[in-house]
This record gives C-alpha cells, sequence and structure tokens, in this order.
C-alpha cells in the first residue's frame, strides 16, 4: 500500500492505493480541527440556555421558554459542529469509475457514484464569486450540462488538486483507449441537440 | 540591462462584450503591452452570463467579477464590499501595478482606493471631459478628487483633457502624462477604390445622444442638401435623439438622401466609412474622439466640432473644424466639399500609420509604470494628510473612509492569510507543445 502527503495549515491530503496491485487509487482531504470555530459555536450555543435559565428562574416566566432555547441550542450545535465536513475523498476506481464521499462529524457520510464512462474531461477551473477566488476540479460529465464539482463542502488548495486531477486524467484516458470514446463534439452535440 | 516585466491589473466597469473608446484602449493597451513581454490582467464585472474568468487573444486573462452593475454599466459602489475579491485578485496574479481606466467607472476608483491601502503603486487614466457646475459633475469630481489624491501617476489622452482633469481633481500637474489614443490602422483601411461619381457622401457614425450634437445634425443636414443637390449623407447610430432625426427626414423629404442605418456593430464600422467622402462629427464635448481617427485612416476628410480636444486629433489638412453652430457647421462642410478633389485616402491613411500607433502608446505608458513603480512607498500617516486637503469636511471624510479600509484589510489578512491564497502559474502555451509545458508548470506549483 503506498501512501503519500502534503499538508497546509487547513487541510492535509493523503494519497492511497489499495487492492491487488495497488489498482485502487483514494485521495482524502482532512480538515485540520479549528478549535476557534467549535469554541466560538459552543459558546452561542451556550448564550440560549444560559438566557432561557435567566428567564426562568428570575424573571418567572414559562418553562416553554427554557425548552424552546434547548432546542435552539440543540440547532446551531447541529448546524454549527455536528453538519461540518471532517473530509473529503476520492476514490478512484480505474476502468469502473469513481467515487466521491464526503464524511460530516456527526458520522453521515455522502457518497456520489460516477461511471468512468460519463465522464469526459476532469478540468481545473478557477471559481470567482463576488468576494475572492479560488481553484475548484470539476468534471465534465456526458448530458449533462452543469459541471460536477469533485469537492461538494472543501476548497483543498491546487497544490492538493493537481495529484487528483492527473490521477483522473489518467483513469478517464485509461477507459478511453480501451472502449467507447466521446469526443468533446460529441460531447457537445449529447448536450445540445 | 534587460527591461522590467511589469504584472499589471487593468480595473474598469467598461470593457468587452461592450464596445467603446474606453474598451477599446484597454483592450489595444493591454495586447501591445503582452507583446512587450509584460503580464496583464483585466478586472471588470460580470455581463449577464459571462461571469468567471475568460482568456482573450494573446493570454490576456480577464476576471469578470460577478458584481451587478446598477446604473449607466457601474458596479453598485459599497466602498469595501470590493476589498476581498480585489485583494485576492492582486496577491493572486502577484500584481506590481494597478491601472485604473476612466472616471465614471465606481469599480476603478474602489479598486484603486484598496490597492493603495495594500500599498500598490497605481496609475489612472481619465478619458473624458467633465463639467464643473452641474450636481453630477460636482458629486464626480469629488470621488475623483478623492481618487486622485494618492494616485501615483496619472495619464490623459490630450493635452486639454489634462487640463480638465488637474482642474477637477486639484492633482499636481507634473503628475498627469499625456499620451494619445491610437486607431487601428490594419482594420481601418481605405476602400481600393474611392466611390467615384458626381455624389459626394457624408458619413456619420455616433451615438445618437444630446452630448454627441445629433440635435445640431438636425439643423444641418437639410440646410446642406438644399445647398448640395448631390450630396447624400449616411447615419449611423442609435440612441434617444434617432426620433428627431426620423422626423426630419420626414419633414423635409430627405428618405432618399438620409440614410438611417441604426446600430453599426463596431466590426461593420470600417465597411460604412469606405462608402463616404466626409467624416461629420457633432460632438459637443470629447477629450479625444477616436471616431475622427477611424475615419481619417480610412481616407476620409473630416469636418468636426471644434470642441476639447478635438483640435489636437489631426493635422490641419485632415481636418476642417467649426464651432458647434448650425451655421458655422454648414460652411465648415461647404469648404471640406471643395478640398475634396486634393485628398488621397491611400496618402492619408499612411500618414496616419505613422502618426498613431498602439505599440507607441504600449511604450509611453511603459515609461509611465517605470517612473510609478520608482516613487517611494509612504506609510498610511503620510498618505492621510493628502486627504486632508480635500477639502474642511470632505478631507476629514476621506481619511476616515481610508482608515476603516486600511483596518479592514488588517482584519482580512487575519481572516485569510496571505499563505491561504494560491498564487496563479504563468501559462504560456507554446504553439506544438501543449501538455508537457503545462504538465511541468503545474508540478512546479504543486511542489512550491
Amino acid at each position: 500500500m503506498n501512501e503519500s502527503s502534503i499538508t497546509t495549515p487547513r487541510f492535509t491530503y493523503i494519497n492511497d492505493q489499495k487492492g491487488p496491485s495497488a489498482a485502487i487509487d483514494v485521495h482524502h482531504v482532512i480538515v485540520r480541527q479549528s478549535n476557534l470555530k467549535g469554541l466560538l459555536v459552543c459558546l452561542l450555543a451556550l448564550c440560549f440556555p444560559a438566557n432561557g435559565l435567566y428567564l426562568f428562574l428570575v424573571l418567572d416566566k414559562s418553562p416553554f421558554i427554557l425548552l424552546w432555547s434547548l432546542l435552539l441550542s440543540s440547532i446551531v450545535l447541529k448546524l454549527g459542529i455536528g453538519n461540518s465536513v471532517v473530509k473529503e475523498s476520492v476514490v478512484i476506481m480505474p476502468r469502473f469509475g469513481v467515487q466521491l464521499e464526503t464524511h460530516y462529524r456527526s458520522g453521515r457520510i455522502s457518497r456520489h457514484f460516477v461511471p468512468v464512462s460519463k465522464i469526459v474531461k476532469p478540468v481545473l477551473l478557477e471559481h470567482v464569486s463576488p468576494v475572492t477566488c479560488y481553484w475548484i476540479l470539476s468534471m465534465i460529465l456526458q448530458k449533462e450540462e452543469e459541471l460536477t464539482p469533485v469537492f461538494k463542502e472543501l476548497h483543498p488548495p491546487l497544490k492538493m488538486l493537481v495529484p487528483i486531477w492527473k490521477a483522473l486524467c489518467g483513469a478517464v484516458s485509461g477507459d478511453k483507449d480501451s472502449s467507447l470514446h466521446l469526443s468533446v463534439e460529441d460531447y457537445g452535440q449529447s448536450v445540445f441537440s | 540591462m534587460a527591461p522590467e516585466r511589469h504584472r499589471i491589473l487593468m480595473v474598469s466597469d467598461f470593457f468587452y462584450p461592450n464596445f467603446g473608446g474606453v474598451e477599446n484602449h484597454i483592450y489595444y493597451l493591454s495586447q501591445c503591452l503582452l507583446e512587450l513581454g509584460h503580464k496583464v490582467v483585466v478586472m471588470t464585472h460580470a455581463y449577464g452570463n459571462r461571469s468567471g474568468v475568460r482568456y482573450m487573444t494573446g493570454g490576456l486573462k480577464v476576471y469578470y467579477v460577478p458584481w451587478r452593475p446598477f446604473v449607466m454599466q457601474n458596479t453598485l459602489p459599497t466602498i469595501y464590499g470590493t476589498l476581498p475579491i480585489v485583494r485576492t485578485i492582486l496577491i493572486r496574479e502577484q500584481i506590481s501595478l494597478v491601472h485604473g481606466h476612466q472616471a465614471f467607472s465606481t469599480l476603478c476608483h474602489e479598486a484603486l482606493m484598496h490597492a493603495r491601502t495594500m500599498g500598490y503603486k497605481v496609475v489612472f487614466t481619465d478619458h473624458s471631459l467633465y463639467g464643473f457646475s452641474d450636481v453630477g459633475s460636482i458629486h464626480m469630481n469629488k470621488v475623483l478628487q478623492f481618487t486622485l489624491a494618492d494616485v501615483t501617476q496619472a495619464i490623459c489622452v490630450s493635452h486639454t483633457s489634462k487640463e480638465n482633469t488637474v482642474l477637477r481633481s486639484g492633482i499636481p500637474p507634473e503628475k498627469v502624462y499625456m499620451i494619445p489614443n491610437a486607431v487601428d490602422t490594419a482594420m481601418f483601411m481605405p476602400a481600393e477604390e474611392r466611390p467615384g461619381g458626381n455624389e459626394i457622401v457624408i458619413v456619420v457614425i455616433s451615438r445618437l445622444v444630446y452630448r454627441k450634437g445629433a440635435d445640431l445634425l438636425v439643423e444641418v443636414i437639410p440646410e446642406v442638401c438644399q445647398l448640395y443637390p448631390n450630396v447624400r449623407f449616411i447615419v449611423g447610430g442609435d440612441g434617444p435623439k434617432r426620433v428627431r432625426l426620423e422626423e426630419m427626414r420626414e419633414k423635409h423629404s430627405l428618405q432618399d438622401r438620409v440614410d438611417m442605418l441604426g446600430a453599426v456593430p463596431h466590426a461593420s464600422v470600417r465597411s460604412v466609412l469606405i462608402t463616404g467622402h466626409i467624416f461629420l462629427n457633432s460632438s459637443l464635448t470629447e477629450a479625444f474622439c477616436i471616431a475622427i481617427l477611424e475615419a481619417a485612416s480610412c481616407g476620409l476628410l473630416t469636418v468636426s466640432t471644434r470642441v476639447g480636444g478635438v483640435p489636437e486629433v489631426l493635422p490641419d489638412d485632415m481636418i476642417v473644424l467649426a464651432e458647434p453652430d448650425p451655421t458655422d457647421m454648414v460652411q465648415s462642410i461647404k469648404k471640406a466639399i471643395s478640398l475634396l478633389p486634393g485628398i488621397d485616402p491611400q496618402a492619408m491613411h499612411e500618414r496616419m500609420k505613422k502618426l498613431y500607433d498602439w505599440h507607441d502608446v504600449a511604450k509611453r505608458t511603459e515609461i509611465v509604470y517605470d517612473r510609478a513603480l520608482k516613487c517611494p512607498n509612504q506609510p498610511l500617516l503620510g498618505r492621510l494628510s493628502r486627504y486632508l486637503s480635500c477639502g474642511s469636511w470632505a478631507g476629514k471624510l476621506f481619511c476616515l473612509v481610508m482608515t476603516i479600509d486600511f483596518l479592514l484589510w488588517h482584519l482580512l489578512k487575519l481572516w485569510q492569510p496571505e499563505e491561504d491564497i494560491d498564487k496563479v502559474p504563468d501559462f504560456v502555451i507554446p504553439t506544438g507543445e501543449t501538455s508537457s509545458a503545462f504538465d511541468q508548470e503545474l508540478d512546479d506549483q504543486s511542489s512550491s
């Protein structure tokens, strides 16, 4: 099993090759925990029950206020920490497909499988928003007008995206050598016809 | 010593896919600077679906930032809203100098403000003349005063424009350079055979709006048609004054002598110009007027109003000037008609090639960049003193705005450190070798 890694202050990238003859290529991008963010969310979540207790005990308000504040606090914790992403993975199975996985702190894993025959080309693009600009890795898929981003939630740096992009290109070109080949022109016809 | 390679960010609300003087200036200047070996990146707002990064001819990279335009193609002014995206672009492209265009562009003013806050050298080019007395001009001039209080160098397109900018903004005149616009003479060439016959064709191509003198045309055209039965007019362009011209045509029954073409795409302007003998410009104000350059390059004799920077543009034997008055314009057209037999379109075109060239504009702009980059850096307190001189209340307000911008910049540095912003590799794809050069650049980037 071969393994290589790159580390930045925000992310850790690990490339793992598994299976017989190291055929399955796995790329993980792991979020390096920010204690500050967790602390801020906990403090915010504590404000609601503290306020509810004050209203119930000191100001003699209804106990339902305390229940509502506990409910709000649990929602804030769930959204702030429960839904935060721990890791995103790209599992490349040559001549078969690519599985995109998102692992959340709550334990939930969201998976999306793309057959390799459906991939026209993986592309590295610059995404521009009103406040920032960053690199993204996406895939052009057959019969789909929208690009499919490889990483749904995270924005890893370019130095982590490049080896994943090259691995995807290798997997796609390997499939194109063997069987059905769809050129970019054919893709255009299939989408816009 | 090898010339220094600059990394320039051009910023304006006015760029392709819009066509106009400012848009063409930025495009041609950028292309010539790329040929000189500099890196040029353009930043503008998104136009409809054209949003994100695009590449134009020569590898000119354009950021269409998804900020919606709100009035006359200008980005909504938020003062600090564009700070994060401007900072990101400056860092990821490793820009050394920011060049803003057009006083009417809010994106330009904001980008120059943020660039100065972050310590970059900035150059500003003013493309238009503005008044002093109406409410709109007073506000515009105050904004210009703010931007130019701390600009490193400024460029104007004519001496008249330089005078106007210096008076409006109070910038020291020694900081302002005069570099005229140019024309793509390869695109604007005369017809191989001049339109013959007895007929004289006068061409007008402009936006049919008040400041372009469309009201003057309404009075001039019937007068000339009455004096010269062999004169025909071709009017290209559109705008709110088109209705007046149509009414004039109907009233004087000039349907067979005045052709209204409507909006003419820029790519078709030359084909319209070469059908004529005389080009008529009736603008009430012009800092430079590229249209008469295009007409002269196509071999047409120009008749123009003597306004703004127009007298500086063409030699006296290529242009007949008139006061912006219908009677004087008719006299000037009479004079131009009498001069027509002596005009050689090819000779005129050859002279224009020598007089105006975008490569020359780029070399002169490069000198301005070199001087801007040699200017010393000043700390915030030193720069704030320049804003105080902008007015008793305005000066203090400007200082407050810059101080808040400075604080927000430092907050942004904590929120998103510079190390977290990926630098963009310089992609230069030589012809015939594609993936190997590209892969090498990416490998270098990923290993850094």
